[in-house]
């Protein structure tokens, strides 16, 4: 009630000041004139009276001052009054605001940019009808983790759920598509998808409960919206055509809208309907077999009802299932949800990744805000004489702080604009290059305003508080604050560049050295036999005649079996304790010519038998870390297999992770219905995709293989490290830019007070040698300490890079050293462009100045 | 002018309270009632009665309307509010017993200590 009173009577007075202020004239003029009247009427002459009264009264304009403090308006008064001081004293020195702000611009503006991108994907949700209670579903137990859950079970959850309102179910793959060589994407999903998520057709319908949940439907198909572009030109007389996909007929019944917000990201060319999967994928068993996991399951929240009450119930659920099929269940199994209501289902790693990038861009702000404090401090020495007067005319001392922190608050909130604008344009261009869905935008929302305004707050605080201390204390000339900022400017700008010298590096690593396989004149082929429900003895039936005839082909050098597909999306590894470091080692079932195929080197011993059992072939970094400095051949592993050959490292399914090794085994009857073939050709592999289909369609028509050039799926993988080094590389650049800005600031300011020491050096005979030292010696140390703190920093954060690096070490000293050596060679040519100008001073002209 | 009292630090508010508690006031008869029902005996500088008058209807214990004086010209009025009757009497009641205790401390003789 009290504050309401205040609060409203505060704003009465901000918006109707000049009104209010009348009013307290009127009101003191009235209290002068009726005391002087009564005074006149007690006898007092009328000047007289007025003259008393006006006494008696006191100081008008000193009590008024007194009145508006009550209100507590001083406080603002002042702060409009150093707001427009500020802007008057700013724009006298465009020079200076320039690059001020443009030192913000780049530093605030990164970091906008960087959470713009984290708003995008956890915070912001989708546009979607109620967007929080949509979660994703995944079996765990504290052995297993798996993304996909068998269609069965799925559907035993709906029926028997009461937490959730809606179940839905979500299947991608891939179907050719009127006979074209490269393959279409699908999901199959179920009819309500799209009416849980409130979303129309562009044209047509969308899926409809109503008719699509029955099995005995009329296939149909819904476009996406950049199919239907690329494919049929925007005709909207394609509702009701019939297309073919997978040779099966089916009805286009619509298109999806152009913004259309998807849960998990997937954006397939089409859509289908769960229920006639089998239609589609002749001999698929996904709808019935209750073993496999084959399909991610969504689900809403029923409301009121909380993500912990529903994993309880789901957990009771499971329980029930594993009575029906105990074989298919987990021990301790459970359900896990999180919540799928924003653009990425995000993982624990994402979240590193996010901290990195963070990291790095609040260095570049580190750098910005050293960088602008050393302005602010040599700015300080110009001004001195500005604040001298105003002390010696009464002025205290936090009145002048306040004053000087101002003007650094509004330099914050002009650089925080244009940080916006950049963060707008970095944001924009990051969209369109990795194909974002059309429904994200990079147009700042509330978050990203309130982002950059704390911002502008915390940066005003980094690099004016300080600066602004010293000034008002008139204490500047410590040169201890100058060697902090010239240190801390160089141990954040060493950081990025050692990063950036990591990632080009492993860069360079990878297109310039050899992963350990051919992948120039090799293709994968992926039958899908399991997904259409082959046997393993149908299986290897197929397998047997699709490899002779392969080999029939001209141009092919050699054919064999493969369970993983060599850089494929599917990846399987374990995690094994080796002497005490943890290793992942990516296992694979392969075929008696696989190494040959895929050009792996056999260091040691012989390669695998067909079906051989009890025998191994290790990778030599598995060799190495497990049996160092002894040999590996006949050693026991895993299983008590003996290790009959070592294969050299080639990570056909981590390229980017240096740390993981790989075991191979004989592939055996019961993988047959998931191996994969690759294929190694004689000359360029580019024909032979098509001579493939036409094998794969006249030994079973039903089959649709995916068939892959590695070298294409190679270069796009090497492609993501580029984009990362690049980026990095830039920041790297833009921090080195900064600092050595900052550093020829501080080192110009350093010379120009001390212009007449050196005038008198020089008039006194010093060595010009002599005279740099002097002036230099001060920013030895700071630069040799902010080195090796960056270093040391750098080893800290470089951990999580591992990953990444493509073998690179995260201690690689080449890396280090170029960091090092380039930001040396940038710092000495900014130490000594100014400090050179010292020598050339006149001690004439230097000594008359004063 | 000799026999009269200076103002103890935060009586004003309570004064000002006061004055207009008995019926609407502008700020030149709030000088007048309480200089009238001290018996003149209280020294207040009149402008610094304008600061106190801000301050209490800005805290929502008094609130101000312009009317008409008794000389025909225009003034401000000043008003108690709930708000400020509640505030004045637990004032009222704060300074009475403050004054009984230091009252009583006062009368304390060696002999009953």
């Amino acid at each position: 009630m009290k504050l309401f009173a205040r609060i409203r009577s505060w704003l009465t007075w901000m918006v109707k000041r000049s009104q209010q202020e009348n009013a307290m004239e009127v009101e003191v003029r009235f209290h002068i004139e009726s005391y002087a009247a009564d005074l006149v009427r007690s006898g007092v002459p009328q000047p007289e009276a007025m003259r008393r009264a006006r006494i008696e009264f006191g100081g008008v304009e000193s009590h008024k001052d007194a009145i508006r403090a009550s209100l507590g308006l001083r406080w603002w008064d002042d702060l409009w009054i150093d707001l427009r001081y500020a802007a008057r004293k700013l724009h006298n020195s465009p020079g200076f605001t320039l690059t001020a702000v443009l030192v913000l611009a780049i530093g605030i503006g990164v970091n906008v940019a960087a959470f713009s991108v984290f708003n995008l994907i956890v915070l912001k949700s989708l546009p979607v009808r109620d967007p929080d209670s949509l979660i994703r579903l995944q079996r765990r137990s504290p052995e297993n983790i798996v993304g996909q859950m068998p269609y069965p079970s799925v559907v035993f959850y709906r029926e028997h759920t009461k937490t959730l309102s809606a179940v839905m179910v979500t299947m991608g793959t891939r179907m050719e598509f009127e006979g074209d060589v490269q393959p279409m994407s699908a999901n199959f999903v179920t009819a309500n998808y799209f009416t849980e998520l409130g979303t129309s057709a562009a044209y047509g319908r969308v899926l409809d409960p109503a008719r699509e949940d029955r099995a005995d439907a009329a296939p149909a198909v819904v476009l996406s919206f950049g199919f239907w572009q690329r494919r049929f030109g925007g005709d909207p007389s394609i509702v009701g055509r019939i297309i073919h996909l997978n040779k099966k007929a089916a009805t286009v019944v619509g298109v999806t809208p152009f913004a259309f917000a998807t849960l998990g990201a997937q954006y397939p060319d089409v859509w289908l309907p769960m229920t006639q999967q089998v239609y589609f994928v002749e001999g698929s068993k996904v709808l019935t077999d209750a073993s496999a996991g084959s399909v991610e399951m969504w689900g809403r929240l029923a409301p009121g009802v909380t993500a912990q009450v529903a994993e309880q119930e789901l957990l009771a659920l499971t329980n029930e299932l594993r009575k029906q099929h105990p074989k298919d269940i987990w021990d301790h199994e459970f359900i896990k949800t999180d919540p799928a209501g924003h653009i990425q289902v995000m993982k624990p790693e994402m979240y590193l990744v996010l901290a990195m990038v963070g990291a790095l861009t609040l260095l570049i702000l580190a750098v910005a805000c050293a960088n602008l404090g050393g302005l602010l401090l040599a700015r300080g020495v110009t001004r001195e004489h500005e604040i001298e007067i105003r002390v010696a005319i009464g002025a205290s001392r936090q009145r002048i702080f306040r004053q000087l922190f101002t003007e650094s608050l509004l330099l914050a909130l002009l650089g925080s604009v244009a940080g916006l604008v950049l963060g707008f344009v970095v944001l924009r261009m990051t969209l369109v290059m990795i194909e974002a869905p059309a429904w994200t935008s990079a147009a700042p929302d509330w978050r990203v305003f309130l982002f950059a305004l704390g911002m502008a707050l915390a940066t005003a605080i980094f690099f004016g508080l300080a600066p602004a201390w010293h000034i008002a204390r008139q204490r500047q000339r410590k040169t201890i604050a100058r060697q902090l900022l010239v240190g801390a400017q160089v141990a954040a700008s060493c950081v990025l560049l050692i990063v950036a010298g990591l990632l080009v590096r492993a860069t360079q690593h990878v297109m310039y050295t050899d992963p350990g396989f051919g992948y120039e004149q090799a293709i994968s082929i992926d039958p899908g036999l399991a997904s259409h429900g082959y046997t393993p003895t149908a299986a290897r039936t197929y397998l047997n005649e699709f490899e002779n005839r392969l080999r029939a082909v001209p141009g092919v050098a050699s054919v064999s079996l493969s369970r993983m597909s060599p850089l494929g999306i599917t990846v399987s590894f374990m995690t094994v304790d080796i002497l005490g470091r943890q290793v992942n080692i990516y296992p694979n079932w392969v075929g008696p010519e696989f190494f040959q195929t895929m050009s792996i080197p056999l260091l040691r011993g012989r390669g695998l038998l067909p079906g051989e059992l009890g025998a191994v072939v290790v990778s030599e970094s598995l060799a190495r870390k497990q049996w160092p400095g002894e040999d590996p051949l006949g050693k026991q592993f895993w299983q008590k297999d003996r290790v009959v050959g070592v294969a050299g490292n080639a990570r056909l399914n981590a390229m980017n992770d240096g740390d993981t090794v790989e075991a191979y085994w004989a592939a055996q009857a019961a993988d047959m219905p998931a191996m994969t073939l690759v294929v190694k050709t004689a000359a360029a592999p580019e024909g032979v995709p098509l001579m493939v289909k036409s094998i794969a369609a006249s030994i079973d028509p039903k089959l649709f293989p995916y068939i892959r050039l590695l070298k294409a799926d190679f270069h796009k993988n090497v492609q993501q490290v580029e984009q990362a080094a690049m980026v990095v590389s830039l920041l790297g650049i833009v921090a080195l830019m900064l600092a050595a800005i900052g550093l020829l600031g501080l080192v110009a300011y350093a010379v120009s007070e001390r212009t007449k020491e050196i005038a008198i050096r020089i008039a006194l005979g010093a060595r010009p040698s002599h005279v740099m030292v002097v002036i230099l010696r001060q920013f030895v140390w700071p630069v040799a300490f902010g080195l090796l703190a960056g270093v040391a920093g750098t080893v800290a954060l470089s951990q999580f890079l591992r990953r990444v690096l493509f073998g690179i070490s995260n201690l690689d000293p080449t890396g280090y050293l170029g960091g090092i050596a380039v930001l040396i060679a940038i710092a000495t040519v900014a130490a000594l462009l100014p400090a050179s100008r010292a020598l050339r001073v006149d001690p004439m002209r230097a000594l008359h100045c004063e | 002018m000799g026999k009269q009292i200076d103002l103890l630090q935060g009586t004003l508010d309570m004064l000002i309270l006061k004055a207009v508690s008995l019926g609407p006031l502008h700020g030149y008869g709030v000088l007048l009632r309480i200089q009238q029902i001290s018996g003149e005996q209280l020294e207040i500088q009149q402008g610094s009665l304008y600061p106190a008058l801000y301050r209490l209807e800005h805290q929502g214990w008094i609130t101000s309307e312009w009317g008409e004086s008794d000389n025909k010209r225009k003034a401000k009025f000043y008003r108690l509010t709930a708000a400020g009757r509640r505030q004045f009497l637990s004032e009222t009641e704060k300074w009475n017993r403050m004054a009984a205790l230091i009252a009583g401390i006062l009368r304390t003789t060696s002999e009953e200590i």
